[in-house]
């Protein structure tokens, strides 16, 4: 069982999309949609069933811009102030535009959305300026119904392989990926004219306080493998200085959920019981009010439902414990919690990069285009803010639509044999080992140090030391890691993608002196804003010379632009009580 | 490895139909299973004889299998399969019923709604409401005069989504029914309608004796748009049910009922502070210079939403 | 170097009675998007092989049997 088999196989296609999660079959689907001749193939590391951050489902969209509710323009505003002014908005905009269209066929695709009696979206009001969540009570089928319509579709889909490394050929272009099978260790070569990058989050980057490696916020499957090689092919990677740090049910490692409790009036509470968040938009700003009250005597943090109606908290509880984390029921139980009585307490997640919740993610423009020529990215991996599940499943149309053009164009790029065969030493190396570390043992230790010296407040001298620390401990990887079988296999891999995932959070986040985005990028000694001279993004890439490297990029103009008095909004808002 | 294939295989139909009849039921339900990987639309005329199955758990996994498919041929099996002695067999059918999409899975469907079976009917029109057939109208309205609360629900959703002005009596009229689950639905319902009688009709619903019917009520009324409520809502802001006075509070504030104001402003001393929320919101959507002074009075209410609100208020007040 | 071999209680559990892993159904193992659970040579039924489990529950929602139980992880129940 796992055992450890030689092999390499090689297949061709036009399109091949790496992740099949929430962007990956929407943007498979799409191509094959537009190009039903496009040889379109899914790749997975899971199963495509049941994979990715909503492989249980999603209890609400929270950026829905839905006709009569909302507006793009509103929405991109939004944004763009949550954002503290870093965002490029035709991206933005795009979506914005885009999302009702979505919305509408995945409610045909049969995921269900809560309407009212009337057979309309139920749209509820959570935030202060927009009006943009929608529940989904029924959303634990997501997944179901989305694998049905790619099933109907007849794609390709090629579960239990990995993707170690992308392909690029001598003129810089995409030219397919080499991936492991997660079973057997066999190797996968795909030439492909375009790649579309789909792989999530880098959500196994921190270590959650349970110290459990797989009790994170993210699926746990998501360990930041498309960072990693995007990075590696070359490709630029936008602000990954700005964490994802998000609030959740202490030690449970789940959403709360303020955008399901929201609409029903329950709220995030300090200890008296009161309301503390000023901020309005999920932003890096709330997250820093959520860990000052944490830090402070009105601490800990609490998810406060016991004022509601029994009703109401009944209704509450069926929506928290069947979807997205279902778990989440079994756990309270475990702790005696009732939301009817006493509060809930909360905290805040382990590090991660994932633009879903914040910006950090490998550079897009609004065709979902990232720097190498035919290399795309959507969802939680790609730089589009705040772009969350809708923003996946949106993005990712973009990128399949536009890849299936794009290869009308092209022929393959010419595939080096001699990098094929480095990456399969390089995958293969600790299989080569009688003896040595277990990856687990690695993985722990790299997560411990980035909990040790990358959790914000940021400390420059910290972040120093991770990186020698970090290096050590690549050294020990490298030389050192052993396997014993093709499921560790493929955990070893893991750990590589987070070692540079760790690496780059470092590098990114010394390059930025200054702080910005509330918690995310806070940075103890340089604690101000500074527009002068950071209102860029930061790429991060691997130079020519196989160096890390990074550089400020100009905010593209707005294309909606930002009054005054609207880009202190929040600022405004937050104007402390007197007494 | 030279023929290697590294694609998830979706199984013909053909080469799975056999193990249907295998002797063992596991074997068999597994079958059952793949037919449903299969996608392939064929698959449906095997799932339905296999409804035949003397082994529930096989009868089950089909009723499971169907929601994988849609069209007329799927309702047609999933109409034998909700009739299934087996209430389990009967539920599972029921809920991939209701996943149907395609319009023309009506036709099959329609039938059972005067079933003898109250479950049956209900499920029968739970699963008619999202496929929005005209069709459906005439039975789900004679369905309001059911014997079974959840029948009359299931009825009135059917109707709701038709959207039809000709259905607003009969519609109105389920606000009188015995069941409070039924009265919150048909109040749900009325939502589509801009008349004054939909109106006049929720406003009376203010007064209902279940809250949540009356919280569903003031909800609605703001959709409706018409200001006849207007002084039902003012009355609802005693309701002993602060949840009630929110969503009044709303309505009056979206409806920008001036009079109101006097009205609305004690809510914003009241303890929960989702309700004083509430009340500066409303305040500012009625740009109401009289509400000044009591909005200044709470620039420091402890609560951060409030606050916010009580400023966006004096904003939109001032700036007029 | 040598490795140590430790206990560690499994947060997923399968219930051999119900289980029909060996009549052909391979659903929780498929779903699993850590990838942790294997059919077992010796008994035929599903077990829980790595513990690195994210409690997320498709293997337990998608049995048709009722046979698999996902429990809290102990270190954060």
């Amino acid at each position: 069982m796992d055992e450890i088999t030689e092999g390499t196989s090689q297949v061709d296609c036009d399109i091949l999309v790496i992740g099949g999660g929430t962007a990956g079959p929407m943007a498979a689907y799409k191509a094959k949609k537009k190009n039903p001749d496009a040889k379109v193939i899914l790749l997975e590391k899971a199963n495509v069933k049941r994979s990715g951050a909503i492989s249980m489902g999603m209890d609400g969209l929270n950026n829905a811009v839905i006709p009569g509710h909302s507006t793009p323009e509103q929405y991109v505003k939004e944004i763009t102030v949550a954002n503290d002014g870093i965002v490029d908005q035709a991206a933005v905009l795009k979506y914005a535009e885009n999302c009702y269209e979505i919305i509408q066929e995945l409610d045909n695709f049969g995921i269900r959305f809560q309407k009212d009696e009337n057979g309309d979206f139920d749209v509820k009001k959570v935030h202060h300026i927009g009006t943009y969540v929608l529940p989904m009570p029924n959303g634990d089928t997501v997944k179901k119904a989305l694998y049905r319509q790619l099933k109907r579709a007849r794609l390709l889909i090629s579960n239990r392989y990995m993707a170690t490394r992308l392909l690029t050929g001598k003129d810089g272009r995409i030219a397919g990926a080499i991936a492991v099978n997660t079973r057997n260790a066999e190797f996968l070569v795909v030439r492909a004219k375009a790649v579309i990058l789909c792989m999530g989050a880098a959500g196994r980057l921190g270590l959650p306080t349970s110290g459990y490696l797989y009790g994170t916020y993210e699926n746990a499957a998501n360990s930041g493998d498309g960072y990693a090689m995007a990075y590696h092919a070359g490709a630029g990677l936008a602000n990954l200085e700005c964490f994802q740090i998000n609030p959740l049910i202490k030690d449970y490692n789940g959403p709360a959920c303020a955008y399901v409790a929201g609409p029903f009036g329950g709220y995030t509470a300090n200890n008296e019981g009161m309301r503390f968040i000023e901020c309005d938009y999920w932003s890096g700003q709330m997250m820093q009010e959520f860990y000052n009250e944490l830090q402070s005597g009105k601490g800990p943090v609490f998810l406060k439902l016991n004022h509601l109606a029994d009703e109401t908290i009944s209704e509450i509880e069926t929506i928290l414990h069947e979807v997205e984390r279902p778990t989440r029921g079994r756990f309270q139980v475990n702790r005696h919690n009732d939301y009817r009585h006493g509060m809930i307490e909360m905290h805040i997640s382990e590090i991660g990069f994932c633009s879903g919740h914040s910006a950090s993610g490998v550079y897009v423009d609004d065709n979902a285009c990232t720097t190498v020529p035919g290399l795309y990215a959507a969802g939680d991996m790609a730089s589009v803010p705040h772009n969350y599940m809708l923003g996946a499943f949106t993005n990712g149309a973009v990128a399949g639509e536009h890849a299936v053009d794009f290869v009308n164009e092209v022929d393959f790029a010419d595939i080096d044999e001699d990098f094929i065969a480095a990456e399969k030493k390089r995958v293969l190396a600790p299989t080569l080992r009688d003896d040595g570390i277990p990856p687990n043992q690695i993985e722990y230790k790299t997560r411990r140090l980035v909990n040790d010296y990358l959790q914000p407040p940021k400390v420059t001298r910290k972040m120093q030391l991770a990186q020698d620390r970090f290096a050590e401990t690549r050294e020990a990887m490298e030389n050192e890691m052993a396997v014993t079988n093709a499921h560790e296999l493929m955990r070893s891999l893991e750990v590589a993608s987070i070692m540079d995932c760790a690496d780059m959070a470092a590098f990114a986040s010394l390059f930025r002196t200054e702080s910005r985005w509330g918690l995310y990028h806070n940075r103890a000694d340089y604690p101000e804003r500074d527009n002068e001279n950071w209102f860029c993004h930061s790429i991060l890439s691997k130079d020519d010379a196989g160096q890390m490297t990074i550089r400020k990029k100009e905010v593209d103009p707005y294309v909606i632009p930002i009054d005054e008095d609207e880009k202190d909004a929040y600022d405004k808002q937050r104007i402390k009580a007197q007494a | 490895m030279s023929a290697f294939e590294p694609f998830e295989q979706f199984d013909e139909v053909e080469d799975i139909v056999d193990r249907l009849d295998d002797p063992d039921p596991g074997t068999r339900r597994v079958a059952v299973m793949d037919l449903a990987d299969s996608a392939d639309p064929s698959a449906v005329t095997y799932l339905k004889k296999a409804l035949g199955d003397e082994a529930r758990e096989v009868r089950l996994q089909v009723a499971l299998a169907l929601a994988e498919f849609d069209g007329p041929e799927t309702a047609d099996a999933l109409v034998v399969a909700v009739v299934d002695e087996d209430a389990g067999v009967a539920q599972a059918a029921a809920d991939s019923m209701a996943e149907l999409k395609d319009p023309a899975a009506a036709d099959p469907i329609l039938p059972f709604v005067t079933h003898e079976s109250a479950f049956v009917r209900a499920a029968s029109l739970r699963a008619l409401r999202e496929l929005k057939r005209t069709e459906s109208l005439k039975p789900a309205l004679d369905a309001f005069s059911d014997e079974d609360a959840t029948v009359r629900s299931e009825a009135i959703s059917v109707v709701g989504y038709l959207k039809t002005e000709d259905a607003l009596p009969a519609l109105m009229s389920m606000l009188k029914d015995v069941e409070p689950a039924v009265r919150r639905t048909a109040a749900g319902a009325l939502g589509f309608s801009v008349t004054t009688a939909a109106a006049e009709a929720l406003a009376q619903s203010l007064t209902d004796s279940d809250w949540q019917v009356r919280e569903i009520a003031a909800e609605t009324l703001c959709k409706v748009q018409s200001t006849v409520a207007a002084p039902a809502l003012r009355a609802a802001l005693t309701d002993e049910y602060w949840q009630v006075r929110q969503k009044s509070i709303r309505s009056l504030g979206k409806l920008g009922v001036a009079e109101a104001v006097p009205e609305i402003i004690p809510s914003l001393d009241h303890d929960i502070s989702n309700l004083r929320k509430e009340a500066a919101a409303a305040l500012g959507e009625i740009e109401a210079p009289e509400a000044v002074p009591a909005l200044e009075a709470h620039l420091d209410d402890p609560d951060p939403d409030v606050r916010k609100n009580i400023r966006w208020a004096l904003g939109r007040i001032r700036s007029e | 170097m040598p490795l140590a071999q430790q206990s560690s209680s499994v947060p997923v559990v399968v219930d051999d009675d119900k289980c029909i892993a060996d009549k052909g159904c391979t659903v929780c193992v498929d779903v699993c998007p850590l990838d942790v659970l294997r059919i077992s040579d010796q008994t035929g039924k599903a077990f829980m092989k790595y513990d690195e489990c994210w409690y997320c529950m498709p293997c337990e929602a998608d049995c048709p049997t009722g046979a698999v139980s996902v429990h809290i992880p102990f270190l954060l129940r």
